[in-house]
């Protein structure tokens, strides 16, 4: 070959001659090139001879010498892709069985691609809506806060940056302020009351963002103060059909504001927005105006109360505002340590990006899109290469096809689009199944806990006719994946090769194979996935079974607005069914709204420490059964207007007031919210909030000397009837508020709960898992299914030597059993990494890895691969090996 | 001259090939052209004139044979139609008739 080459002309000029010159004349020209370049080359040296030529192929692009760009066949191609379409018809319908397998594989990772580009399309839809969406920016703070001198990203900026930009700032159409809370109360008719929540709004609201005003006047409708604007939905269950504008409602729970006047009704707003509201309240009901208020809200270090979104000038240009607010906050940061800097942040990232504090909405981040693209391709190519392996496999067969394509004057492109064709049909059949698919698989992802999403539904996952567009067009690019490397490979064949004795003839060169390294893949792929869903699933359930250092057992919490607690404990505490009762602020292990943090000093330590604090009544402690390492628990509950005088801290509490054992603790004094308490007892350390967090590790355990401090009613109920004993709690809780629905929970569930993002990513993880071993299943078993039907003759007479199903098992699935260890072999490593680097570490509390977990994947692919193989080898062996003998 | 357009080089590669007989073809009309016209040229401008000319309809061609020096691979040979003598019989004689209507004295101002 080399000696060949050296004698000859550059062979990528020749490659580049046959490109261009027209098919008539090439071999002529061809010639004539080559018999100069010998003149060329005897005459002077082989470089310049090569050099010659180089120039006399360029020279050669002539006008009347190249091919015409238009369509070189005067035939329509129309015929020839109905052809193709009929073969690829014909052959889907001969090999039913391989058909099958791949309609079924690709279908799966097919519907996959169908959630995800609903998904994604979804995602990027959110806010669009809103007609100057470009132009909406969100002010944002960097700055400094917090005890640990952490740099902190605020999506709330201060009431001061906001006015002056809107006063000084050139290229600001419009600022809106909206405060930070959320407004929670109840609105009150003469015949109706509503629970609803919503934003306070200033009044340029309307003007910058496009939720539809059905009735109002966008203008004015939040200028006032104490005027409103419900949803349709919530101004309909207030007013039912009655007109609701001019109304006077009455506000509950609420410190700031007693009566609102309804000044609009706005559509509700669609799923797709980053803000959802029952009703908006204007700004001005509980901030005065600017000149008005005192300084310390008016003040620039005040960056957590409000979210300031402002309406870019067209011609405005983000840069310069930017610089404006730095030049704004130029003075105040030379008097502080820690200069506050703002910025803005664009409409299209509210929901994507996950680095903002203080966010409101949704959440859908960027990463997590990352991760699920990933996956989902990794599903995709997996399913991919079934295609390709089970073609490849039967290429032998094909080839004669190829041979007399090529005989008949079909050139290679021609043969290449024929597999491409085919794979496009079975692309598209799957397209169907995967659809169907789709609608199997759409209620029940909807249905996973999105914590992200901030209680509210996020996709709808609808498909409209654009998205048909995307799916033919994701089916075509999965049609082309799936086919290009049958394709490549079988329009290579020579005629001639083709009819050559076909075991001469290797589709592949000796040692590790293309269809081994894609198999491998697979494999990989679902050992990985499998090891990641167990480690999950493990850490979830370890997580739910940790000791929390308190009991749940059979204790319901009910969650109480309102100071009727005493009542409603009293008349419960009657109930046969119910064992004990107790109220705190919040529950600990899964939080609540009267969670707070206290500043505690000692004697001995006088540096002011957070603890954690939960307000609890009499009997709380021993109901929990916390366990005591010292002293005793609260005696009774306090008295109305009774001082509070006791406290009990747990174990680290301890350590952070500098006392060294438990027994010395009693009795001292600690300084928390200007009472002095004396430390009655100390309680072994308990998982305070949440295995993924430990933010506050000391705690204090208070009592509360009023009703209203207690938000939740604890109560233990015998196992009996839990539904009755739950229905009986209701009736009596509805006696005491009409408003709030009764939402008890038990506190196991609440508990579990609170992994709810564990427990998403491990249905994530294990249905992918299950799809990606399904894929590889089917693939394999279209290889058991091919390698046996090509070595039957051979099985018939290894049966007749004597050889026994261990034997053959042993003999056809070394391959696969090697293929299965290389591939776990680099797949555990790699999942054991990424499970402990981004689920474990979030984690204080965790699993240890254990061999049999990280084998679990191997285990699983093994079995179901042998039984795959044993199954179709049995299949074979059972039959008389006569039969297959006897046909030749 | 007018329906015939045959340009200068393709009139001389025209007559190449009624020099070179049953030997016109490709690489050899190059060879003898460039020692005629003491010039390098290049395949591509030979054969695109050849090609032009017989659509043209002054060259008719068909293969030879396959010989061992062309690796198996077959030349083809060119041969003027009869219309390529007439229409160079043509050019001749206007040349000719030109020249003759040269007045005498330029002759030898032009050094002839």
């Amino acid at each position: 070959m080399s000696k060949k080459k050296k004698n000859m002309p550059p062979h990528w000029a020749l490659k580049f001659l046959r490109l261009f010159i027209k098919r008539e004349y090439i071999e002529e020209i061809e010639v004539d090139l080559e018999e100069t370049y010998h003149i060329n080359r005897q005459e002077s040296s082989t470089v310049r001879a090569n050099w010659r030529y180089v120039i006399e192929v360029f020279k050669l692009l002539r006008p009347n010498l190249i091919k015409s760009l238009a369509w070189n066949y005067s035939i329509s191609p129309a015929g020839m892709y109905q052809s193709h379409f009929k073969t690829a018809v014909r052959g889907l319908k001969k090999n039913f069985g391989f058909s099958a397998i791949n309609i079924f594989g690709l279908s799966l990772s097919i519907a996959v691609g169908i959630l995800m580009i609903l998904l994604i399309s979804e995602r990027y839809s959110f806010d669009d809506f809103h007609t100057q969406k470009d132009r909406i920016y969100k002010v944002t703070t960097n700055r400094v806060q917090g005890t640990k001198g952490e740099e902190v990203q605020l999506s709330t900026a201060s009431y001061y940056i906001g006015n002056q930009l809107k006063e000084q700032v050139p290229g600001i159409d419009e600022v809106v302020f909206m405060k930070a809370d959320r407004l929670s109360a109840d609105f009150i008719t003469e015949r109706k009351a509503i629970s609803i929540n919503g934003f306070y709004a200033s009044a340029s609201f309307f003007d910058v963002f496009s939720f539809d005003l059905l009735q109002g006047n966008p203008q004015t409708a939040l200028s006032e103060p104490n005027s409103v604007v419900l949803t349709r939905s919530s101004a309909r269950k207030l007013f039912g059909d009655a007109d609701p504008i001019g109304q006077v409602l009455n506000v509950e729970e609420n410190g700031d504001f007693k009566s609102v006047v309804i000044a609009g009704v706005v559509a509700d707003p669609p799923m797709n927005s980053h803000m959802r509201f029952d009703v908006l309240v204007s700004l001005s009901t509980v901030v005065k105006p600017f000149s008005e208020t005192a300084n310390d809200i008016n003040s620039p270090d005040n960056t957590n109360d409000v979210s300031v979104y402002l309406l870019q000038n067209e011609q405005a240009k983000t840069e310069d505002i930017i610089g404006a607010m730095a030049n704004l906050m130029g003075d105040y940061n030379k008097t502080i340590e820690h200069p506050i800097r703002h910025s803005l942040q664009p409409m299209e990232t509210f929901v994507t990006s996950n680095t903002y504090a203080n966010r409101m909405g949704p959440m859908f981040s960027e990463r997590k899109i990352k991760i699920m693209l990933g996956l989902m391709l990794i599903i995709l190519i997996s399913a991919c290469f079934n295609y390709t392996n089970l073609s490849m496999a039967r290429a032998l067969k094909r080839s004669k096809e190829v041979g007399i394509r090529k005989v008949m004057g079909a050139s290679r492109s021609q043969v290449f689009t024929q597999f491409i064709m085919e794979a496009l049909v079975l692309a598209f059949l799957a397209l169907v199944v995967g659809l169907a698919l789709f609608y199997i698989i759409r209620p029940q992802f909807l249905d996973l806990p999105n914590p992200a999403a901030m209680g509210h539904d996020m996709f709808s996952l609808k498909i409209n006719y654009i998205h048909i567009v995307y799916f033919i067009g994701f089916t075509f690019i999965v049609g082309l994946l799936a086919g290009f490397q049958p394709a490549f490979l079988l329009s290579k064949y020579k005629a001639l090769n083709a009819f050559q004795d076909a075991s001469k003839f290797t589709l592949f060169s000796k040692g590790v194979n293309l269809r081994q390294v894609l198999t491998g893949f697979q494999f990989a792929i679902s050992i990985g996935l499998i090891v990641f869903a167990v480690l999950v699933f493990k850490q979830y359930k370890f997580s739910l079974d940790y000791d929390l250092g308190y009991s749940t057992e059979s204790i319901v919490n009910i969650p109480i607005e309102g100071d009727y607690i005493n009542l409603l404990e009293a008349e419960i505490a009657k109930l046969p069914e119910v064992l004990e009762t107790s109220k705190s602020s919040w529950v600990l292990g899964v939080g609540g709204d009267g969670m707070s943090v206290g500043m505690v000093m000692s004697k001995d330590n006088p540096k002011p420490t957070p603890f954690l604090v939960n307000q609890v009544d009499g009997s709380y402690l021993r109901m929990h059964e916390l366990s005591f390492l010292a002293g005793s628990g609260f005696t009774r509950s306090l008295d109305e207007g009774q001082t509070q005088n006791h406290v009990i801290i747990n174990e680290k509490g301890l350590q952070t007031l500098g006392v060294d054992s438990a027994a010395d603790a009693i009795g001292k004094t600690i300084l928390h919210n200007g009472n002095s308490l004396q430390i009655q007892g100390v309680v072994e350390d308990f998982i305070s909030i949440a295995l993924t967090k430990e933010i506050f590790e000391s705690f204090a355990f208070v009592q509360a000397n009023e009703a209203t401090p207690y938000k939740s009613l604890n109560v233990k109920i015998s196992s009996g009837n839990l539904q009755s004993s739950l229905a009986k709690l209701e009736v009596a809780y509805c006696k005491h508020d009409a408003i709030h629905p009764f939402e008890a929970h038990f506190y196991d569930d609440q508990i579990a709960k609170v992994y709810e993002r564990e427990k998403t990513t491990f249905t994530i993880v294990s249905f992918l898992a299950f799809l990606a071993i399904c894929i590889s299943t089917l693939g394999l078993l279209g290889m058991a299914v091919y390698t046996l039907e090509s070595r039957k003759k051979e099985i018939s007479i290894r049966k007749v030597l004597g050889a026994r199903l261990q034997n053959l098992l042993l003999l056809l699935s070394h391959e696969f059993l090697i293929i299965v260890l290389v591939s776990s072999a680099i797949a555990i490593p790699v999942v054991l990494y990424i499970v402990d680097r981004m689920v474990l570490n979030d984690f204080i509390h965790r699993i240890e890895i254990k061999v049999s977990d990280s084998l679990s994947g191997l285990v699983i692919m093994l079995s179901i691969g042998l039984l795959t193989i044993g199954w179709q080898i049995r299949a074979v062996f059972v039959k008389n090996p006569t039969d297959a003998l006897k046909n030749q | 001259m007018k329906k015939t357009k045959l340009g200068e080089f393709e009139e001389l590669a025209l007559l190449t090939v009624i020099v070179l007989q049953e030997k016109a073809y490709g690489v050899e009309i190059k060879k003898e052209l460039e020692t005629r016209l003491n010039q390098t040229l290049s395949v591509g401008s030979i054969q695109s004139a050849l090609k032009r000319m017989e659509q043209k309809g002054f060259l008719t061609s068909e293969f030879g044979e396959a010989t061992n020096k062309r690796g198996g691979k077959r030349k083809r040979i060119y041969s003027a139609t009869s219309y390529a003598h007439k229409v160079l019989n043509e050019i001749k004689e206007i040349r000719e008739a030109l020249w003759k209507s040269i007045p005498q004295p330029k002759f030898s101002l032009l050094g002839i």
